[in-house]
């Protein structure tokens, strides 16, 4: 029996649509997962008839900000999400907007959080709901929490209801430029293998929730391997501001790695740039 | 607790005589030991004398971080954190006048095992804590660490310098009040 | 009477307007937009790479590289390396080629009757996603092009696997959408040879001469081709009398009533962006030879669309040959960016057309930001004396269906033009 998905589309980009294209493992995901609606692939049914109609629904998917006012023709998509969130036994809000507000929280909301302030409005359906966050979601991430909410696995959700399984990592585990971080050898330049991103150009990696690093993304790379910071699109505050570079004060970094108190971080860092370790300080491989 | 003993008689003796003029004899005599025994806890001079620096960080830091654990204004954390360090040059000089006089001025005695700032650690980070946290609160202009450590602590370290020399006329408590203005202001936004 | 069109990345409604059971004037609504060009004021200005992308799920590496060109454009005396432009256009092509690959599986070929192929779209825009992402580090949703050249720093077992996926892909092209040699296909000056061939696109294209829709979805004939690189030329014409001269100050947007997306035109005409507006520029010979029998009909725009895709895989495996990886990736700006007080335009071709993103900067912060997308220029909603592209090529049409699959061959991105 093919779990029935039902795929809403509020204010977005597509992007997480079109990342769940790419995972890779498509054609068996479809013999056992069926979508009644998609915004982009052939689905059972036309946005009117889920719309005017009553359709048999198992997980209601919300995609993209949730706003008040938003029709697609005469069709209000709030209606739509609170018919559904009522038929469905489970709703999973895919990627940040629908998650937390994300980058269009200026005109919309997550369906059940404001960046982290909690909302009233569907609260009676916070106990059905799993969040996939992340700008846009991980392919993988989506697939295995739908796959594990169709055979009936105990999910265990952290507090703005993000499985642990993903989210309990932070993206800093296992990037390739950890000893730099480790060591604290902070002079990095862009177009680099070596250095660490954290220090001076807003990687946000040591305290961000997400498996980035560990799935890796198009199964090949992720972000702060190829060089470039992670921006904490997963977490309830994205987009920050000023994201190309790291908030200090007086040269310290203002958020520190998850869990790790300032005493520590700074007593660490302190010893660790004592001391200079050669092979860190060098070009990975020279010509 | 012969080890802080020792490392209290041993201190007051760098303080005053300064570090290369006293031997471990002249400590052992101090405090009724044998010279063996004092080695049975320290295995060399410049050991000890690493060993007490870390005492001094620590027993700083500790008071230092009962400061900023208050939650007070940036200005009146700051007028603390200088009676705190014109009270230890008052009532333990010993303990400014080793950190100036035999740490800062024998780099040598500290290089292996003490590199960098690794022994003064604890004191360190409560300073860099007070300076980012004043930074934060909006009270403190951002700027280069070092920039804002050596105005604080040179400042410090300068009065109680002179005061060592008998220079300051008047007693160290008479200048917390300016001092600390002087300072705030210096590093306010 | 109107009619919603869904999954065109998004959804737009067509207002259809009959006399005598033609349709005499369509109207186009979309129906909201996100507001980017306000979420980026008062930020620092490397904060649009971030958001950018987030205009579109399919097509926002393209606003990435419009992004970081317009800022760019704001310093004097910058310099990237050569190697971080061919980096740059490999991974937009790939982009690109991955858009086609979507729009002929999950669009047109249901709109021609046959099924939805989704693993046909999947399977080789997936890879296109892994080549992007092994220079770019994920796919989608990337800032790796950054003002001064491309943060990544590559190695030959890198290039490897990029030129492997661009192989896999011209594999699945072969088998699939049309069994030719890649050389030869584009420079193949007779439409009729084509037929000799087999493949999905043969079939879509036979189907449309069998329904004489070789004569449907002809608008101007005029074509207008905004961004240049190693492979597009920019250009207008009109038919094939070309003018090579583009004048970005003779580009306006117009608000219209019924509908977020704003109206463009260029020297106060409409005009006509995408695959077969470059192709026309760049005189690719089967197209101009399709062009010379079909005009500006679907026939010629769904030809032209997906003949890109083998010309772009390989100008690419080209381009790669041509990195000089000594080069440095990234070259830092010659400004500090709290001093950069500018204003910058970055043009590139996107899969749908033309791309523009205007940014204005004062010490670093973005002031205002204006971005036209290519689905701006071909589905304007202009009146009835004066319709845009789109609208002037479903107008004569009896059947709505026709209609939508005339709009369709525009390759609507609904989320682009309203952002």
């Amino acid at each position: 029996m093919k779990t029935k998905l039902l795929w809403l589309s509020s204010l977005t980009c597509n992007g997480n649509a079109h990342s769940f294209l790419n995972y890779h493992e498509l054609s068996l995901f479809l013999d056992n997962f069926e979508f009644i609606y998609h915004p982009i692939i052939d689905s059972s049914y036309t946005l009117d008839d889920i719309a005017k109609k009553d359709i048999e629904c198992d997980i209601l998917l919300i995609e993209g900000a949730i706003s008040k006012e938003l029709k697609k023709g005469d069709i209000s998509v709030i209606d739509m999400i609170k018919k559904y969130a009522k038929k469905a036994y489970r709703i999973v809000t895919v990627g940040t907007c629908a998650s937390f507000g994300g980058m269009f929280k200026n005109k919309g909301e997550g369906l059940h959080f404001l960046q982290e302030r909690e909302l009233e409005e569907f609260r009676y359906f916070k106990d059905k709901t799993v969040s996939v966050s992340g700008c846009p979601v991980h392919p993988e991430v989506l697939a295995d929490t739908l796959y594990m909410i169709k055979r009936g696995y105990d999910i265990k959700l952290d507090k703005f209801l993000r499985p642990k399984e993903f989210f309990s990592y932070t993206v800093h585990n296992g990037c390739t430029r950890n000893e730099y971080f480790e060591y604290k050898i902070d002079n990095h330049n862009y177009g680099e293998k070596e250095g660490c991103l954290f220090y001076d150009h807003g990687c946000q990696a040591p305290y961000t929730n997400g498996s980035c690093n560990k799935i890796l993304w198009n199964e090949v790379n992720s972000k702060t391997r190829a060089g470039l910071a992670c921006f904490g699109c997963t977490q309830p505050q994205f987009p920050k501001e000023n994201l190309f570079f790291t908030k200090k004060n007086m040269g310290i970094p203002q958020y520190l790695p998850l869990g790790v108190a300032k005493r520590v971080y700074l007593t660490l860092a302190g010893i660790s740039k004592t001391f200079k370790i050669e092979r860190l300080e060098k070009k990975l491989f020279d010509d | 607790m012969k080890r802080e003993q020792i490392m209290n008689a041993a201190l007051k003796l760098f303080a005053k005589n300064g570090f290369y003029t006293t031997t471990i004899p002249d400590i052992a005599k101090k405090l009724n030991m044998s010279v063996g025994n004092i080695y049975n806890y320290f295995k060399s001079k410049d050991i000890l004398a690493q060993e007490i620096i870390k005492y001094i960080s620590s027993y700083l830091g500790e008071k230092l971080k009962k400061i900023n654990l208050e939650k007070i204004s940036t200005k009146e954390k700051t007028k603390k954190i200088v009676k705190i360090y014109f009270q230890t040059a008052k009532n333990q000089p010993e303990m400014i006048d080793y950190f100036l006089r035999v740490y800062l001025s024998n780099r040598e005695v500290f290089k292996g095992g003490c590199e960098g700032m690794i022994c003064i650690n604890e004191f360190m980070v409560e300073i860099m804590i007070y300076f980012e946290e004043g930074v934060r609160a909006g009270e403190l202009k951002d700027q280069d660490f070092f920039s804002a450590f050596g105005l604080f602590m040179g400042y410090l370290g300068g009065m109680v310098f002179l005061k060592g020399e008998g220079i300051l006329p008047s007693d160290l408590d008479y200048y917390i009040e300016d001092i600390s203005d002087n300072i705030y202001k210096a590093l306010s936004k | 009477m109107i009619k919603l069109i869904e999954k065109i990345e998004g959804e737009a409604s067509l207002d259809f307007h009959f006399k005598d059971e033609v349709i005499e004037f369509v109207d186009i609504n979309f129906f909201s937009t996100r507001g980017i060009e306000d979420i980026l004021k008062q930020r620092s200005v490397f904060d649009a790479l971030v958001i950018n992308p987030r205009v579109c799920g399919i097509c926002g590496h393209a606003h990435l590289i419009a992004t970081v060109k317009a800022i760019e454009d704001c310093y004097d005396g910058l310099f990237i390396s050569e190697k971080a432009k061919i980096i740059r256009e490999l991974t937009l092509n790939f982009e690109i080629i991955q858009n086609h690959f979507k729009w002929f599986y999950l669009t047109i070929m249901p709109l021609m009757g046959f099924k939805q192929y989704l693993l046909k779209a999947t399977v080789p825009s997936s890879i296109a996603a892994k080549a992007i992402a092994t220079i770019a580090g994920q796919y989608p949703h990337t800032s790796y092009a950054i003002a001064g050249g491309v943060t990544s720093d590559p190695v030959y077992s890198d290039l490897v696997k990029i030129e492997n996926y661009l192989n896999e892909i011209m594999n699945f092209f072969k088998k699939n959408v049309v069994d030719i040699d890649f050389e030869k296909f584009t420079n193949c000056e007779d439409v009729n040879s084509i037929f000799r061939h087999r493949g999905d696109l043969l079939d879509v294209l036979l189907k449309i001469l069998e329904n004489g829709w070789e004569k449907v979805g002809k608008s101007y004939d005029r074509f207008l081709v905004l961004g240049e690189n190693s492979y597009f030329m920019s250009g207008k014409s009109l038919k094939t009398i070309l003018r090579e001269n583009i004048y970005l100050n003779k580009i306006a947007e117009s608000e219209n009533q019924n509908s977020y997306a704003k109206n463009v035109t260029y020297n106060k005409r409409y005009y006509e962006v995408g695959p077969l507006s470059r192709a026309m520029i760049k005189k690719t010979p089967l197209v101009k030879a399709t062009h010379r029998r079909y005009a500006d009909s679907v026939f010629s725009r769904i030809l032209a669309r997906v003949c890109e895709i083998p010309q772009l895989l390989n100008h690419s495996l080209k381009l790669i040959k041509r990195i000089d990886l000594g080069e440095p990736s990234y070259i830092k700006p010659p400004l500090e960016i709290g001093s950069l007080s500018a204003e910058g335009t970055g043009v590139v071709e996107a899969a749908r057309g033309s791309l523009v993103h205007k940014v204005f900067v004062k010490e670093g912060v973005i002031k205002d930001y204006r971005i036209i997308t290519p689905t701006q220029w071909n589905l304007s909603n202009g009146t009835r004396d004066k319709p845009a592209p789109a609208q002037k090529a479903m107008m004569g049409l009896r059947s709505t269906s026709l209609a939508e699959l005339v709009f369709k061959s525009f390759d609507v991105c609904s989320v682009c033009t309203t952002h």
